[in-house]
């Protein structure tokens, strides 16, 4: 009997010594080891945003001999606490990236209760001290994809197949439209939307719903090379989306979308190890990446901005521009990528007058959109049709 | 399909509850050794792995809490599905019965402004009577037109997601979450007690409880309980003795929906605070819930103990992924595994197998 009480006392000594140990994580010395872990909301299997967040993960990994990470996929929104909790008692990391807006709440909960530890969260808007935001935007490619899919599609109507009607898809699908019209402003942008991130055959239906409207080139959201496949196979045009796609129609996949969140991912880790970056001074660490930090990329495949097999068709084609005279779309495109990349950045897709497809003025004349209207965006740009729920 | 001749196979009386539990005991003993040839192939001691997803779904606070608030929505399902499987109507509408739950308690939540604790309350009323209302529809359609209940529950689990995921995406998307898929968080008058730091809402888990007990006793000791036992095991005399089967069908159902309607009201209201996508909000717990009823053998007392077993799967399921860095989808494997030996088994329990002698 008495060792039996010895043995339970024992245990309870146990318990409350591991609690008290895993109460009082280190904060992370600058120039050690440091570990990192990721929370994915989806499969890293896919052609999607999971991936290419792993993508990156492994890329850092290479990139810093200092830095170990651990990874968890599929985490369902209600599980984020939770998870975050077992990386940091049971996998000891000093930084969490969770990369779902979904994760918001939980990231800063987790915040709370882990002052000592860093947090990164993907694509909130909410900070803390030791929680800091990021975000890797394509707006700007999308409208250089426009700008070569005004200049070759045909019949003057082309197709976007929409994930969600959320505010990040529809500046996605506005910004291509503003390309698309400015080569061709009398064409129009079909959006048909799908209601899943992921769905092959809802989006194969989508894409040929639209080919049967008479659109003649491509682009999507939604995590498979679905639609780049489906519009190759009627040997109609395409642009990629997210991950290299240019292997599913090497004819007539044109251009695409490139992330590359190792570009933040590396610049965020490094300055935590230099002690630039610490979990007492994030509050006001916000990553907006674009064009001119690297942070995205245009073309089907890395490397390779425009399939060879369409330079020339855009060499062919000339616009007015009121800067820059009668030029090539070809000429457009590199002016515009320079014009973006430059640090003061020169040119933005949303530069003003916009104006929504009702009529009204969104933007106006020699104004500019703020970061904020970009992310909270549900106005449909002139030249969109169909659906768009969510409309002001 | 004819025996070889020294395999004696005679069919059973009735199996004797300690029969049925030995038989789901193997069943489930062969499911975890087939699972372990996948651990095997993956390079990792299954001895280990299992060793590894019990430590922990229970071997600390953190873990048993997680395995509770799993078990919460697979015991209010796993008993209503009981009911409507002794009156043998195959409701795989669980899935979508939570969702309209949790629509109901998400409205009453955000539109109704009803004071301090008369919300929570309104929002399992609202929540119990949406799951039901969801459920008796296929229930009507069976009873009345003959309409195949598993196609019709199946279906209107997808109508459901779809209904969640145009609330959120339209009317009731939230003016505080930039654009993105969610209503606004709920009053803090509308979101569940926990106990402790745990994520264990408890007003959900003792429904759960005491659903469990009063459905045994319905099932078991009145005469509605009987009517659903006569119906289920033989449908040609309750018609003789004058039971009516659009009635038990219909009674059957309102309860079957409306606990998972009870289930969806206590994901929202204890964990989410909100309605979102339905992918989210209720992780496939309507479709577990069928195997958890199965494995109690349609008794609403033994869900207790199989919807713990299930939490426990799903949150081991979280040790897979992280500490062994296998990929998620292994528990779906499980689940599938001890699904595929119980319904092996049930010939087991209706027959006798046995070595002739000669």
């Amino acid at each position: 009997m008495r060792n039996r009480l010895a043995l339970v006392g024992l245990m309870v000594l146990v318990m409350v010594a591991s609690m008290v140990a895993v109460g009082i994580a280190a904060e992370y010395v600058p120039g050690s080891p440091l570990k990192a872990g990721f929370i994915y909301i989806g499969p890293i299997g896919d052609y999607g945003w999971s991936h290419a967040h792993d993508v990156a993960r492994k890329a850092v990994l290479e990139q810093f001999p200092w830095l170990s990470t651990v990874y968890v996929e599929s985490v369902p929104e209600g599980d984020a606490g939770p998870t975050i909790d077992k990386l940091i008692n049971d996998e000891h990391c000093n930084v969490i990236f969770t990369t779902s807006f979904g994760y918001m709440d939980d990231t800063i909960a987790a915040a709370k209760k882990h002052p000592d530890v860093i947090f990164a969260h993907c694509s909130g808007f909410k900070r803390a001290p030791n929680v800091a935001t990021y975000m890797a935007d394509f707006y700007q490619v999308y409208y250089l994809n426009g700008l070569m899919a005004g200049a070759l599609t045909k019949t003057g109507k082309v197709g976007y197949v929409g994930a969600f009607p959320i505010p990040e898809v529809k500046r996605h699908i506005g910004a291509f439209t503003r390309g698309v019209r400015e080569v061709n402003p009398d064409a129009q942008v079909d959006v048909r939307w799908i209601m899943e991130w992921f769905n092959p055959a809802a989006a194969k239906e989508a894409t040929e719903a639209l080919i049967a409207d008479g659109c003649d080139a491509f682009a999507f959201t939604e995590d498979s090379p679905t639609v780049v496949q489906v519009a190759g196979e009627n040997g109609l045009l395409s642009f990629a989306h997210y991950s290299p796609m240019y292997r599913f129609s090497k004819d007539y996949c044109v251009s695409g979308e490139l992330v590359h969140w190792d570009a933040i991912y590396a610049d965020f880790l490094a300055k935590i190890y230099a002690g630039v970056y610490t979990a007492h001074n994030l509050a006001n660490v916000d990553y907006w990446w674009l064009l001119g930090q690297g942070a995205v990329e245009m073309g089907a495949q890395p490397g390779m901005p425009i399939n060879p097999a369409y330079v020339d068709k855009l060499k062919a084609v000339t616009v007015d521009d009121p800067v820059l005279g009668t030029v090539s779309v070809y000429d457009l495109i590199q002016d515009r990528i320079a014009e973006m990349s430059d640090p003061s950045m020169v040119f933005d897709p949303y530069d003003g007058p916009v104006k929504d497809r009702k009529g009204n003025v969104q933007v106006k004349a020699g104004s500019r959109m703020s970061v904020l209207q970009l992310t909270t965006m549900e106005w449909a740009v002139e030249g969109i049709i169909g659906p768009w729920p969510g409309e002001p | 399909m004819t025996a070889p001749n020294w395999l004696k196979i005679e069919r059973r009386p009735v199996a004797s509850g300690r029969t049925v539990f030995i038989i789901s005991v193997l069943a489930i003993l062969a499911a975890l050794l087939v699972a372990a040839i996948f651990f095997a192939a993956y390079g990792i001691s299954p001895i280990y792995a299992y060793y590894l997803i019990l430590r922990g779904a229970l071997g600390n606070m953190h873990g048993f809490s997680e395995t509770i608030r799993r078990m919460i929505p697979l015991l209010l399902c796993g008993v209503g599905l009981t009911v409507a499987f002794r009156a043998l109507f195959w409701n795989i509408g669980a899935e979508g019965q939570i969702l309209m739950g949790a629509i109901a308690a998400s409205g009453v939540a955000l539109f109704s402004g009803l004071p301090g604790p008369l919300l929570l309350i309104a929002m399992f009323i609202a929540g119990f009577l949406a799951g039901a209302a969801w459920g008796l529809i296929p229930a009507a359609l069976k009873a009345k037109l003959g309409l195949n209940d598993v196609i019709t529950t199946l279906m209107l689990n997808y109508v459901a997601m779809y209904v969640v995921l145009w609330l959120v995406h339209g009317p009731w998307k939230g003016a505080s979450m930039r654009g993105y898929a969610y209503t606004d968080m709920f009053p803090n008058a509308a979101q569940l007690p926990m106990i402790g730091s745990t994520s264990i809402h408890w007003p959900t888990l003792m429904l759960g409880f005491i659903a469990a007990v009063v459905m045994y006793i319905l099932v078991n000791r009145t005469r509605s309980g009987f009517e659903i036992r006569v119906v289920g095991e033989n449908p040609e005399a309750s018609r003789f003795a004058g039971i009516s089967q659009f009635k038990t069908t219909m009674l059957v159902m309102f309860i079957s929906g409306g606990l998972a309607g009870f289930a969806g009201v206590g994901e929202v209201a204890g964990i989410y605070h909100r309605l979102l996508d339905p992918s989210q909000i209720s992780m496939g717990y309507g479709f577990t819930a069928i195997i958890v009823a199965w494995l109690a053998r349609k008794n609403p007392l033994a869900v207790i103990v199989t919807s713990f077993f299930f939490g426990i799967l799903m949150a081991g399921g979280d040790v897979i992924k992280i500490q062994l860095r296998l990929p998620f989808q292994l528990i779906n494997v499980f689940n599938g595994l001890i699904m595929f030996f119980l319904i092996g088994s049930e010939l087991l329990i209706r027959y006798k197998i046995s070595i002739r002698r000669r």
